[in-house]
C-alpha cells in the first residue's frame, strides 16, 4: 500500500517574532512513514515536537531540512500547499476557535467552499458530512450555542465535508469530557474503517493510544520508539523515560508481573483476552506474599461546608441547572464531583464562594469558632471567598498582571489584610504551587502553559483558603503534568486544606477522593466512596459515569482468577495499580 | 447579566419580509431613509405613518417588539420635541410664559422631527434589524459593495471579518463572565466603590479578555488556513443569494409605496 506520509530527517526551529535568533530545534530529523489507511497515535510530552510534526505535515509550517511527501505532493512546492491540506484535514484542540460559520450548517461547508465547490455539489456534502456526525438535525443551530462535544464533531463534520485521505487530530479530545471523548473517538474509528481516511491522532491520553493500530513516541524532536501499542507499553523503562506513562490496565499487568519476578512481553498485552491470561498466569506463578500495601487512614473531620437544598435556574424557572442539591463537605478530606459536562457541576461549585446566589436553598461554611457563615448574606460573601478558594478550568486565562509575583499577590491585597507579610506569603505560595523562585519577576505570559497554571493555583493558595475547589486542575496536562498536579493536591490536604475536586477522569476520581458526588442533569444522583459507587456497573452506567478502566479490568482479572481458585475471597478494590495487584496477589495466596 | 446583550435583535416570525432578499432590503431601506427625510408636510406625514404600519403588519412585528424597539429612543425623541418646540421663535404665538415661547411653526417642526426619528427607527428595525440576521446583512453588503472591487476595496475581506466578529460575540461574552467569575473569586469587586476603582477593576478582565482574542484569532487564522481559505476569489457560497419572482414583487410594492409618499408629499407642498 502506498504511503499516506512520509517525513523524511526533517528538521524545524520556530522563528523568534522579533526576526532574532531563531528558538531551539522543535523537530531534529525526524522521519515518520505512515501508510495509507493506518490509524495511528502520536505520544510525546510537552514540548517533544509532536504538534509541530502534525503541522508540518500539513503545511502549516515548512521544514527547514528534510523532505515531506504527502499523497504524493511534496510539501514545499508551492502549488502542493492546497493539493495537500485539501486531502489532508485538521481538527485542533479548542472547539471554539477552529469554528468560522456563524450556523452548523455554514460552518461545515466553509471548506468546500473555499475549494470552490459548486451548487448542488456543496449542499450534498454539507448534508452528508452532518448526518455522518449526527449533527444535521442542529443544522440551522447557532454554532456557538453547541457543546463542547458537539462543536468537535462540528469540526470533524467540517473536515469530512472536505473528503479528506488524511484526518490529523491534534489533542482534539483533550476538551471533552469521557463520554464526548469516547464518542468522537468512534466517529473517527468509523471513518478509518468505512471510507479508508488514514487518522493521526496527536493525544496525551494513554487509553486514547491503546485504541490505535500504531503509535509513535516523539522526544526532543524525534521519533524514539514506534509500534504497535503492545510493543510500546510492555517497555515501562523507556516510557518513563519519554515521559508516559502505561495506560491503567496494562500497568496493572506490569505490577503483578514485578511481584512475580517476570518480564512482560508484548504478546502478554496484545489484546484484553491476552492481559487477563497473563495476570491470572502471573498471580498463579506467586509463591510468596508480598506486604501488603499502604491503605490511606480517612478520618472524617469535622463539617466545614454544606450545601442545602439547592436549586437554581438560569431562565427564571423554566430549567434548572442544579435542583435540590444537598452536599456535606468535611474538614481534610478530597470530595469529587463528577458528571457530564453540563451536568451543572459549574453552577454548584460557583455558588460554594457566592458567586452566585441562590435561587433557593443555602450554602453554608462552618467557621472553627463555630460561626457560620453563609452566602445568602451578603456581608458574609467576603469572609467566604477568603476562606473558599475556587480555581475554574484553564485558570491560566486570567492572568494579567506586569509580574508573577504581582498577579500571585492580587487577591491577598485585595483582602486589605493588615499586617501581612506579602513578599513572604507569595513566595510560600509560589512554592507549594510548584513555581521556581526565579519566575516570579517574569511576566505572567512569557511562562508555558503548565507554568501559567501553576501560578494561577498559587493566586488562590497565597489567601490560605480552608477549602479549595479546582475544576479540572489536570485538565490538558501531559502525564508528567498531570501527576505534580495531583501531587500539589495531595500535599496540600496533608497541610490541612480540604479539596472539592471536579473531575471528567473517573480513575483519578477513584484514586484521589475521598468521597465521590455525582451530578446527572443537575440532580445529586449518588455519593460515596469509590467503592461504594463503582460497585455495581449496572449503577454506574445508570448514573451517566463510566468505570474506571483500573477497575474495569481488574473486575475481569478477578472473575478468570475467581473461576481458578473457587475459595478466594477479594477485598475491596484499590484505586492505583500497585495496590491492586499486591491486594489481589495476597487474596489469592491466603485462599489457597 | 451580560447574556441580555443581543446584536442585531433578529426576531423570527416567517414573514414575507423576513424571506426577502436582503439586499432588496437594504436598496428598500436606504429609499426609504431618503422619503423620510423628504417628507415636510402633515398630508405626507400622515402617507408615512400609514406604509410604516404597512411595513410592521407585511413583517408580522409583534406589538411587545415595536414597543421594545420604539421605547431607548423615547427619551431622544422627547428631547427632539422639546428643543424644537422652545426654540423656533418664527410664525403665530400659541402660548408663552416669561421667556418661554410656543409658535405654531414650531409647534409643526417639532412633531415633524420626533416624527421622523421614530419612523427612522421603526424603518430600520422593520427592513434590517428584526428581520434580518446580522450575517444576511454583512453577505448583503459584499454583493452590492462587490463593484467597489475594481477600486480595490477590500469588499469581501470586509464582510468576512463581520461575519467572524459576529460569531464570535457570544464566545466572548461567555469567555468575559468567566474571567469576571475567576477575578472576583480572588476578591475582585465589580458593582461597589468609586469610580475610578471600578474602571480600574475592568482591566482585571479587559487584559486577559486581549490577550485570549489575540490567541484565538492566531488559533482560527491556522484553523481557516487548513481548510483552504484563500480571499474570496473563486470561493462558491452554501447559501448564495438568490432574487426571485417573489422578491422582485416587494420591492415593486414598497417602491410604489415610497413614490406615492413623495408624490403626496410634492403635491401637498403645492
Amino acid at each position: 500500500m502506498a504511503d499516506a506520509v512520509s517525513v523524511k530527517k526533517v528538521s524545524f526551529s520556530y522563528k523568534s517574532d522579533d526576526g532574532g535568533k531563531p528558538y531551539s530545534k522543535a523537530l531534529n530529523g525526524i522521519s515518520v512513514t505512515i501508510p495509507q489507511g493506518t490509524y495511528c497515535a502520536v505520544l510525546g510530552p510537552n514540548g517533544s515536537g509532536k504538534s509541530t510534526l502534525a503541522k508540518i505535515i500539513d503545511v502549516l509550517e515548512t521544514a527547514d531540512e528534510g523532505s515531506v511527501t504527502v499523497l504524493g505532493f511534496k510539501a514545499g512546492e508551492e502549488t502542493s500547499v492546497y493539493s495537500i491540506r485539501e486531502k489532508c484535514a485538521y481538527v485542533f484542540q479548542n472547539p471554539d476557535n477552529q469554528i468560522v460559520g456563524t450556523t452548523v450548517e455554514e460552518d461545515v461547508a466553509f471548506g468546500p467552499e473555499n475549494l470552490g465547490v459548486p451548487l448542488p455539489e456543496l449542499r450534498e456534502r454539507v448534508d452528508e458530512a452532518l448526518r455522518y456526525v449526527g449533527l444535521y438535525e442542529l443544522r440551522g443551530r447557532q454554532a456557538a450555542s453547541l457543546s463542547g462535544g458537539q462543536k468537535q464533531k462540528l469540526a470533524v463534520a467540517g473536515a469530512l465535508a472536505m473528503r479528506p485521505s488524511v484526518l490529523i487530530l491534534d489533542e482534539s479530545t483533550a476538551m471533552l469530557d469521557p463520554v464526548s471523548r469516547d464518542e468522537l473517538l468512534n466517529l473517527v474509528e468509523k471513518m478509518n474503517r468505512d471510507k479508508g481516511i488514514t487518522v493521526l491522532t496527536v493525544t496525551h491520553d494513554m487509553n486514547e493510544a491503546a485504541r490505535c493500530g500504531k503509535i509513535f513516541v516523539v522526544e526532543d524532536g524525534r521519533v524514539t520508539m514506534e509500534g504497535t501499542p503492545a510493543e510500546i507499553f510492555c517497555r515501562p523503562e523507556e516510557l518513563q523515560h519519554a515521559g508516559l506513562e502505561m495506560p491503567q490496565d496494562v500497568s496493572l499487568v506490569w505490577n503483578l508481573s514485578r511481584i512475580a519476578g517476570e518480564v512482560i512481553t508484548e504478546d502478554d498485552i496484545r489484546d484484553e483476552r491476552s492481559r487477563i491470561k497473563t495476570a491470572v498466569r502471573f498471580v498463579s506463578s506467586v509463591k510468596t506474599a508480598p506486604k501488603p500495601p499502604k491503605r490511606r487512614a480517612h478520618a472524617k473531620g469535622r463539617m466545614i461546608l454544606e450545601v442545602q437544598d439547592l436549586s437554581y435556574s438560569y431562565d427564571s424557572g423554566k430549567t434548572y441547572a442544579v435542583e435540590h442539591i444537598d452536599l456535606e463537605v468535611y474538614e481534610g478530606e478530597i470530595l469529587a464531583i463528577v458528571g457530564r459536562s453540563g451536568c451543572g457541576k459549574t453552577t454548584l461549585i460557583s455558588h460554594l464562594n457566592g458567586l452566585i446566589r441562590p435561587g433557593s436553598g443555602q450554602i453554608r461554611f462552618y467557621e472553627e469558632d463555630g460561626q457560620v457563615l453563609t452566602t445568602s448574606r451578603k456581608k458574609d460573601i467576603a469572609k467566604i471567598r477568603r476562606n473558599v478558594g475556587l480555581l475554574f478550568q484553564y485558570p491560566e486565562y486570567q492572568l494579567f498582571e506586569e509580574t508573577v509575583a504581582k498577579d500571585i499577590a492580587y487577591g491577598l491585597k485585595n483582602m486589605k489584610a493588615p499586617d501581612i507579610n506579602l513578599g513572604l506569603r507569595v513566595k510560600t505560595a509560589a512554592q507549594i504551587a510548584g513555581l521556581s523562585e526565579d519566575v516570579l519577576d517574569k511576566s505572567p505570559f512569557e511562562l508555558s502553559g503548565g507554568q501559567k497554571r501553576r501560578a494561577a493555583l498559587a493566586g488562590i493558595l497565597v489567601m490560605k483558603p480552608r477549602v479549595l475547589v479546582m475544576d479540572e486542575p489536570a485538565a490538558g496536562l501531559d502525564p508528567i503534568g498531570r501527576r505534580m498536579m495531583f501531587d500539589t493536591i495531595l500535599a496540600l490536604r496533608e497541610a490541612g486544606t480540604t479539596i472539592i475536586l471536579v473531575t471528567h477522569n473517573m480513575d483519578e476520581a477513584a484514586r484521589f477522593a475521598d468521597r465521590i458526588f455525582c451530578l446527572r442533569d443537575g440532580k445529586a444522583v449518588v455519593t460515596g466512596t469509590a467503592d461504594e459507587i463503582f460497585a455495581d456497573e449496572a449503577r454506574v452506567e445508570e448514573c451517566g459515569l463510566s468505570m474506571p478502566v483500573l477497575r474495569g479490568f481488574s473486575g475481569k482479572v478477578k472473575n478468570a482468577l475467581a473461576g481458578r481458585f473457587p475459595d478466594v475471597t477479594f477485598g475491596p478494590s484499590l484505586p492505583d495499580p500497585e495496590g491492586e495487584a499486591v491486594s489481589i496477589v495476597r487474596s489469592v495466596l491466603h485462599a489457597e | 447579566m451580560l447574556n441580555n446583550i443581543s446584536l442585531g435583535r433578529y426576531v423570527e416570525t416567517g414573514s414575507v419580509l423576513h424571506r426577502t432578499d436582503p439586499r432588496i432590503k437594504v436598496i428598500l431601506y436606504i429609499v426609504y431613509l431618503i422619503a423620510i427625510f423628504t417628507v415636510n408636510t402633515p398630508a405626507a406625514l400622515v402617507a408615512l405613518s400609514v406604509l410604516t404600519a404597512v411595513q410592521l403588519i407585511a413583517g408580522k412585528i409583534p406589538a411587545g417588539v415595536i414597543w421594545s424597539t420604539v421605547k431607548p429612543v423615547l427619551p431622544l425623541t422627547v428631547f427632539v420635541f422639546v428643543i424644537n418646540l422652545f426654540t423656533l421663535k418664527q410664525g403665530n404665538e400659541l402660548w408663552s410664559w416669561r421667556f418661554l415661547l410656543i409658535t405654531d411653526t414650531g409647534l409643526c417642526r417639532a412633531v415633524l422631527m420626533s416624527a421622523r426619528l421614530l419612523f427612522l427607527i421603526l424603518c430600520t428595525s422593520v427592513f434590517l434589524t428584526l428581520t434580518t440576521t446580522p450575517l444576511k446583512i454583512s453577505d448583503a453588503l459584499e454583493s452590492l459593495l462587490s463593484p467597489l472591487r475594481i477600486i480595490h476595496v477590500p469588499v469581501h475581506e470586509a464582510a468576512m471579518m463581520m461575519s467572524i466578529a459576529l460569531r464570535f460575540i457570544p464566545t466572548l461574552i461567555e469567555e468575559t463572565d468567566k474571567i469576571m467569575k475567576a477575578q472576583q473569586s480572588r476578591g475582585a469587586d465589580y458593582d461597589t466603590g468609586s469610580f475610578v476603582s471600578r474602571v480600574k477593576g475592568y482591566i482585571t478582565v479587559l487584559i486577559p479578555l486581549f490577550v485570549s482574542s489575540f490567541r484565538r484569532a492566531d488559533e482560527l487564522a491556522v484553523a481557516m488556513d487548513v481548510r483552504c481559505y484563500r480571499g474570496g476569489e473563486g470561493r462558491t457560497k452554501l447559501n448564495p443569494l438568490k432574487i426571485t419572482g417573489r422578491d422582485i414583487f416587494v420591492m415593486v410594492l414598497f417602491l410604489l409605496g415610497a413614490f406615492l409618499l413623495i408624490a403626496v408629499e410634492l403635491l401637498s407642498r403645492g
